[in-house]
């Protein structure tokens, strides 16, 4: 008997009998050793000053706009000649070190918008500026290559725009155990025990049933199937620290998940900033740090790439109270094992040719690092996502 | 007029209806039912909180404003929540019901968002106020008010540097929907669109210096257009009544269109563009009222948490966690998505508003626990029971049930009736015949036991 066939009539024998064939009994194809490639997304919100971020520290013009908040040459971390990092990144050093991160300079869009919420629902839907969606780019992904609303996994309470498409959305959880307990209430179990595939029609109510069924089903396999691994490794004591342990977790576990959405929030510094900044920055390395050793250990790291942007970069000139207003192009850093452009992937910024506002023109805009991403790693049509073709770059 | 239909009607242009109120009803005729929502809804109940606090902040030199930038977003945002909470009140309460479940579709249609309490206010207001009355009044005094100018760009859009926003999604979202116009009647329209500002008390302010009174070509019509007349040429056009028609249908009536039936609609709205006679032509119609039509929606989670509140009154004593209930349930009022608001529909639905919304009902009325009782056994582990959900998963809201205005409410009606007034749509074979065979223990239980069901979800 081959295998398929052998799964396929134990899980008549189960008690799996009675969920409806489009729960599909998960094939626990051993995911590990196929090469099972995930994508994690974090989302730095509020806007994180790329300048002061990745510093041009040669370029008099960058001190000129930043007089007192310019982060001094013996004060950064230095990855080659003209390039510094913020000194709060020393574990980002690290892993650039060792040739796992990709720093992509001047990422944006045409006709930029400086509104917090418009230009993240820019990123998230990934239309141009004129447009508006109501599906945000990984949705669109599960809406043509989700199986399973476990496929991709927003580690919040509820989803962002990005992880909701037209027809399939993607599951929140920051807890597996919390989902799981609140979905597993006998009472609905038993409202739809003999429910079959002929009973639930496609109109409005069947689609209920079956949401409920198949999350019941994802609820079960994430606690499940994540309950089996139990991280040793330390992570920051916070919010951020948790996403990404929790996220390790269900990636070392072997989850049948593609992507995960993290966040890290408070990046809006218009008053301050310096301090601030170097907070989030450093909460945001040395997490980031304890998530890579941990899949690392694991043997996962070679499967997972992670995506880190904010909605944009800061105005050039610094403001009146040692800040900076909204800004235009950023920097974007993809981090991972099989990297093909290690390091700086492009040039810094020109601060001589601004825009009208005195804000960077961007050079990479942010959807070909998508069409990339979706191509070279996730190996899907990027253009039914994307509902357009965008150039692919050459850093996977 | 039937007790069916008088629920469908009220699922619909409202929250639901409780059985006290259909029996009064269920004596009149159609007509006179249909005719009494209107007559009801003549009058129009602003939703206003204190503003006093912001005469201080907005005042009018630019440097002191300026100066209370900060101060006047953060009040913004801490009364924007109080309105938020004033207005899940205010649907729960109506005293002009059509007209608020109207203002309440008008909002995810003009869709708008600012940072200004005070703009806020009276954009929410103005939806109100125009929410069954002219089309084309609505239409002009959205793309006057001051939080719309700011959201879609229109204070930024000059004579000498046009900015094209307000212009495309008044054909894209508001008028004609996509592909009924060029990309040059955008340039053209947004042109006559130059020159709209607001005062700081948030009144239109046409500021003639900054319009382009040049001649515009819209619509094969060339001439020294302003924003008016943009809006009448639009309106011109018979997509136009058929997009709104179409939109209120799908919100009204049903998700998949019947051509049909919308083109009926459409008739009668292009006439005069008069939003209450298209309502009463949808409300007095058959059709409104065939099989296919009732129960056959998804509720929003606002219909969804409104809906509760109608039967069941249940008052949230930390105002954080009605906000809180509303994002994990996918509609935050006065935060939408984008300007093209919400999908609604299956949209609503994912793993993790499905469990929410099955497992509401239960933890804000009844401790977080269903009744699982088998048919003749006895309940006297029910409190026990109860009282270990309170300490666990009941905890987690701060919130009061009126059980006793529910009992009221449906004193008259048998307990094995109850699910015909709880429930839109008919009960499925499998969940019937499991509640049947569960101990029915009281109204209040039986209740939260098909409030906590699939089928609750529907209207």
């Amino acid at each position: 008997m081959d295998r398929r066939k052998f799964l396929k009539q134990s899980s008549l024998a189960s008690s799996l009998f009675f969920v409806p064939s489009f729960v599909k009994a998960f094939e626990q194809v051993a995911s590990k050793s196929l090469g099972y490639k995930r994508l994690v997304i974090i989302q730095l919100s509020g806007g994180n000053d790329g300048l002061n971020t990745v510093i041009p520290f040669q370029n008099d013009l960058y001190y000129k706009a930043r007089p007192t908040i310019g982060l001094k040459s013996n004060k950064l971390i230095k990855l080659t000649d003209e390039v510094g990092l913020n000194n709060s990144l020393t574990p980002l050093k690290r892993l650039y070190d060792n040739g796992h991160l990709t720093i992509i300079n001047n990422v944006g869009y045409p006709n930029p918008n400086r509104s917090h919420f418009r230009s993240m629902d820019i990123w998230q839907t990934a239309v141009d500026s004129n447009e508006y969606s109501q599906s945000g780019w990984i949705g669109r992904y599960l809406d043509s290559y989700g199986k399973q609303p476990h496929t991709a996994i927003e580690i919040d309470d509820s989803l962002s725009l990005a992880m909701k498409g037209e027809t399939k959305n993607a599951m929140a959880t920051q807890d597996a155990n919390v989902l799981y307990k609140l979905s597993k209430d006998p009472y609905f179990k038993n409202i739809h025990k003999h429910q079959t595939d002929a009973h639930l029609s496609e109109h409005n109510l069947g689609y209920l049933y079956k949401s409920m069924i198949a999350t019941q089903s994802s609820a079960k396999y994430i606690y499940e199937t994540s309950k089996t691994v139990r991280s040793k490794k330390e992570y920051p004591n916070n919010a951020f620290g948790k996403q990404l342990k929790t996220t390790a977790q269900f990636i070392n576990s072997g989850l049948e998940t593609k992507v995960f959405y993290g966040s890290l929030n408070g990046f809006d510094t218009h008053t301050s900033q310096h301090n601030r900044q170097a907070k989030l920055l450093s909460t945001y390395a040395e997490s980031i740090e304890a998530f890579v050793q941990d899949l690392k250990q694991n043997n996962m790291f070679k499967d997972t790439l992670i995506l880190t942007f904010s909605e944009f970069g800061r105005r050039v000139n610094q403001n009146a109270s040692s800040g900076t207003d909204h800004g235009t192009a950023n920097n974007v850093f993809i981090i991972g094992d099989q990297l093909k452009k290690q390091g700086l992937y492009n040039n810094m910024a020109n601060l001589n040719d601004l825009d009208a506002n005195g804000d960077l023109k961007f050079e990479i805009d942010f959807r070909t690092i998508y069409a990339t991403v979706l191509d070279k790693w996730l190996e899907v049509d990027d253009k039914k996502v994307l509902n357009k073709s965008f150039k692919h770059l050459d850093f996977i | 007029m039937k007790r069916k239909h008088i629920q469908h009607l009220y699922w619909r242009i409202g929250f639901g209806i409780t059985p006290t109120k259909l029996e009064t009803l269920s004596k009149k005729s159609k007509e006179q039912v249909v005719n009494q929502l209107f007559k009801v809804s003549e009058t129009i109940t602003p939703l206003e909180l204190d503003t006093t606090e912001f005469e201080a902040l907005m005042v009018d030199s630019y440097e002191a404003r300026k100066a209370n930038r900060k101060k006047i977003q953060t009040l913004s945002r801490s009364k924007t929540k109080e309105l938020n909470a004033a207005w899940i009140e205010r649907l729960a309460k109506p005293k002009e019901l059509l007209r608020e479940k109207m203002t309440l579709f008008w909002a995810n249609h003009f869709v708008c968002e600012d940072n200004n309490y005070i703009y806020t206010q009276q954009f929410h207001n103005t939806l109100r106020t125009h929410a069954l009355g002219s089309f084309r009044d609505f239409v002009v005094a959205i793309s006057k008010e001051a939080a719309m100018t700011k959201y879609l760009n229109t204070k930024q859009n000059k004579k000498q540097k046009p900015n094209e926003n307000f212009a495309r999604e008044l054909m894209e979202l508001f008028t004609l929907g996509v592909g009924n116009y060029t990309e040059q009647d955008i340039k053209e329209s947004a042109k006559a669109f130059t020159g709209y500002g607001h005062n700081l008390e948030g009144e239109f302010k046409f500021r003639e210096r900054l319009h382009d009174t040049g001649l515009k070509t819209f619509f094969d019509k060339t001439g020294h257009f302003k924003g008016d007349d943009i809006i009448d040429f639009i309106l011109e056009k018979k997509q136009c009544a058929k997009y709104i028609c179409g939109k209120i249908y799908r919100y009204f009536v049903n998700d998949t269109i019947d051509e049909n039936h919308v083109n009926g609609m459409t008739e009668v709205f292009y006439a005069d563009y008069n939003i209450e006679n298209l309502m009463r032509f949808i409300l007095l119609s058959d059709w409104f009222y065939e099989e296919k039509n009732i129960g056959t929606k998804i509720k929003s989670p606002i219909e969804f948490l409104v809906g509760l509140k109608t039967f069941v009154p249940v008052k949230f004593n930390n105002p954080k966690q009605l906000l809180y209930l509303q994002k994990v349930l996918g509609q935050i009022l006065f935060n939408p998505p984008n300007v093209a608001g919400w999908k609604g529909g299956k949209n609503w639905i994912d793993s993790n508003t499905i469990v929410m919304r099955l497992k509401l009902p239960s933890i804000l009325l009844n401790n977080a626990y269903i009744s699982k009782i088998p048919s003749g056994k006895d309940d006297n582990m029910m409190a026990m029971q109860k009282a270990r959900f309170e300490k666990g998963a009941g905890k987690r809201f701060k919130t009061e049930s009126n059980w006793s205005y529910f009992n009221k409410q449906f004193k008259n009606v048998n307990i094995n009736d109850l699910k015909h007034h709880i429930l839109a749509c008919p009960l499925s074979e499998n969940a019937s015949a499991y509640l049947d065979a569960l101990n029915k223990t009281s109204k209040q239980e039986y209740c939260v036991q098909l409030m906590s069901l699939p089928e609750y979800q529907m209207c």
